[in-house]
């Protein structure tokens, strides 16, 4: 796995749109990504302006997109504070106000760290005390960097070493701390709905305060912790964070692909780098595909891997997937539907637990057997998609979307547009079928 | 019942697990932040209110509104919610808010002796939940405002969540007094008050 490349020359990093700040600098060794991740050529660190959300920050994407993001207010009140650009009043969204912060300075009484591994142990224990469900440490490579300027999506990252190359970066903050939440479970089943969207925002929400507090205590440490420099899937890949799956997501091993991985912190705080993890990922894609079957946009490829900027690895049609959001956005946020499928997306209990060991533990000649059978269970039992019908607060996923109704037994508010005691029956939420609309989205010119 | 047997999580024996020797953590807890930037407790606290949106969404009746307003709170990290009637006659009262939202969470450590940044945890998980709790029901188009008055453990107490102890501290029949009261949420929004555990 460990083999030496050359930094991309010139033209070849032309091709790819970006930047390569320093040519002629030789990469060290590749990094170890694990077992779906492979990087088999030359790597050009991806300029942050070349995004999907930068670049629809300028309307390279379509007039839709470019509204979506910027002139639409959520009808869904939780939406509105919980989600970025969609709120009624931006002072009401928590990540705007940690990750527009201005940023402290650092302690100059600096604690001493005599054992890297002690400090590895703190600052995981620090994490978890907050909240994080995951918390791995990468060893830096200036392939997971940006390539020279910061990723400013959510806030100001502006700091002293913006005129540093990802070379040296990764040389002189040899660290990156990768933190995640878990998405809730529960409200997840109910994809392509307001439900499921608080899932997923609030817990990203919660993420990013994390982040902020983290950071803040490594400067109180008295070392540098910087942000928006670092790609958080390399990172977290080779943090063991989890293996990258067929829907372009890292998939932990506690909570599968249901995890946020906001901005990470990259830091020169001595501590002990964690190696990647093989929990059957490789195995599971090749055979699964119940993401590419069941994404609307036709997003997820159903081939195999292929070489993307040196890098071999599932590649997603981020772009198609993007595309979407306009279009649904009166009914839900985010679709969800690649992590809501996925057979390793089940509550964080034994059994779980029990399969991810057997099929890390399984040598990879056998793998595909157990795939096969886990995969039929999977099927038998939690079905091709998921329909479970969600109650939580007002919300109801059992509604059709667009319709209004108060299904709430006992309410007796009179309520002027909704059908005050519509009558819904049965525990199969609604599931909007996209499937027969993608074409739109896929053969469209903007 | 079968479902709740498979959901039972991972088995954890009490004395196992228990963390292994941090020298650090000491100072965690206890040295306040050189740089109060630093605290992300600091800048939320710090941060302007926003806009109560001026169209109201529709809303349900008020036992249904506070059972909502919990399911949210718990959600957002709280242990504990409860909601009191605020006494409109008495002086401290903010004016134009009839209700107050009491959230609880866990303190292992009490966050008036630990001015660390890890001391300040609770008041940080207590802030994520009035933050966002508050900023939801002015989305709705109700008044609310996060304040922390000086009486915060006595309105916890007439939620009914727990009683009050001689250290004038919350103690709750759930966690003990290893709880924090978090900022309290003034509301209008129509909402069933809790009883208090004493009436």
């Amino acid at each position: 796995m460990s083999m030496t490349v050359e930094r991309p020359t010139e033209q070849q990093a032309g091709s790819n749109g970006a930047k390569a700040r320093e040519p002629g600098v030789p990469l060290p060794l590749v990094p170890n990504l694990g077992r779906t991740v492979r990087v088999v050529g030359p790597v050009v660190n991806v300029d942050t302006s070349q995004l999907p959300h930068p670049k629809n920050q300028r309307g390279e994407l379509g007039k839709a997109l470019f509204n979506w993001y910027h002139n639409t207010v959520s009808k869904d009140p939780l939406t509105r504070v919980s989600a970025p650009n969609h709120f009624a009043d931006r002072r009401h969204f928590l990540t705007n106000i940690t990750n527009r912060a201005p940023k402290g300075q650092v302690n100059p009484q600096r604690v001493a760290v005599s054992d890297p591994a002690a400090m590895t142990r703190h600052i995981k224990r620090v994490a978890h005390y907050m909240g994080a469900d995951i918390c791995r440490i990468a060893r830096a490579h200036p392939a997971f960097l940006y390539a020279g300027n910061r990723y400013i999506q959510d806030g100001a990252t502006e700091d002293e070493y913006a005129s540093l190359g990802p070379a040296e970066l990764a040389r002189r903050f040899p660290y990156i701390v990768v933190i995640t939440t878990a998405w809730d479970y529960e409200k997840l089943q109910a994809h392509r709905h307001h439900i499921g969207d608080a899932s997923y925002h609030i817990s990203q929400m919660k993420a990013n305060l994390i982040l902020k507090s983290v950071e803040g205590y490594i400067r109180e440490l008295g070392y540098t912790a910087l942000r928006g420099v670092s790609n958080p899937q390399g990172a977290g890949l080779a943090a063991g964070v989890g293996e990258l799956g067929r829907n372009g997501l890292v998939i932990s091993e506690k909570f599968g692909p249901r995890i946020h991985m906001p901005d990470p912190i990259m830091t020169d705080l001595p501590l002990l780098p964690d190696e990647p993890i093989d929990i059957g990922v490789n195995e599971f894609c090749q055979i699964c595909r119940k993401c590419a079957i069941t994404c609307p946009t036709n997003s997820i490829t159903f081939e195999d891997k292929v070489v993307y900027n040196g890098i071999e690895k599932f590649k997603i049609k981020w772009e198609t997937c993007y595309r979407l959001r306009p279009y649904v956005a009166d009914h839900w946020g985010s679709c969800l539907t690649c992590v809501t499928v996925c057979p390793y997306t089940k509550p964080n209990v034994w059994w779980r637990t029990l399969t991810v060991k057997t099929l890390s533990a399984c040598p990879v000649p056998a793998r595909p057997a157990l795939v096969r059978a886990l995969k039929w269970v999977d099927d038998k039992f939690w079905g091709v998609v998921r329909q479970k019908r969600v109650r939580w607060m007002g919300y109801d996923s059992g509604i059709k979307p667009g319709e209004k109704a108060c299904t709430i037994a006992g309410c007796t508010a009179a309520h002027e547009n909704a059908g005050a005691s519509a009558k819904v029956e049965g525990n199969i939420g609604y599931y909007a079928p996209l499937k027969e609309n993608t074409n739109r989205f896929v053969k469209r010119d903007v | 019942m079968s479902k709740v047997a498979l959901r039972l999580g991972p088995i954890t024996l009490p004395w196992l697990g228990k963390p292994a020797d941090d020298p650090y953590w000491d100072f965690f807890l206890h040295t306040p932040p050189h740089d109060v930037q630093n605290s992300a407790v600091d800048l939320v606290r710090k941060a302007p209110e926003g806009a109560i949106n001026p169209a109201q969404e529709e809303i349900h009746s008020p036992e249904i509104n506070a059972r909502h307003i919990k399911e949210l709170a718990v959600f957002l990290g709280a242990k504990l919610v409860g909601i009191a009637a605020l006494d409109p006659t008495a002086p401290d009262t903010p004016e134009g808010y009839p209700f107050a939202i009491v959230n609880v969470v866990r303190a292992e450590h009490d966050p008036r002796e630990t001015p660390g940044i890890g001391g300040q945890v609770p008041v940080q998980n207590g802030l994520y939940v009035t933050f966002v709790l508050s900023a939801y029901i002015r989305e709705l188009g109700f008044r609310a405002t996060a304040k922390r008055p000086a009486d915060g453990v006595r309105l916890a107490a007439a939620a009914g969540l727990g009683t009050v102890d001689a250290q004038g501290r919350l103690v709750t029949p759930q966690y003990g007094a290893k709880v924090y009261v978090a900022d309290i949420v003034f509301t209008d929004l129509p909402l069933a008050p809790d009883r208090s555990s004493r009436g």
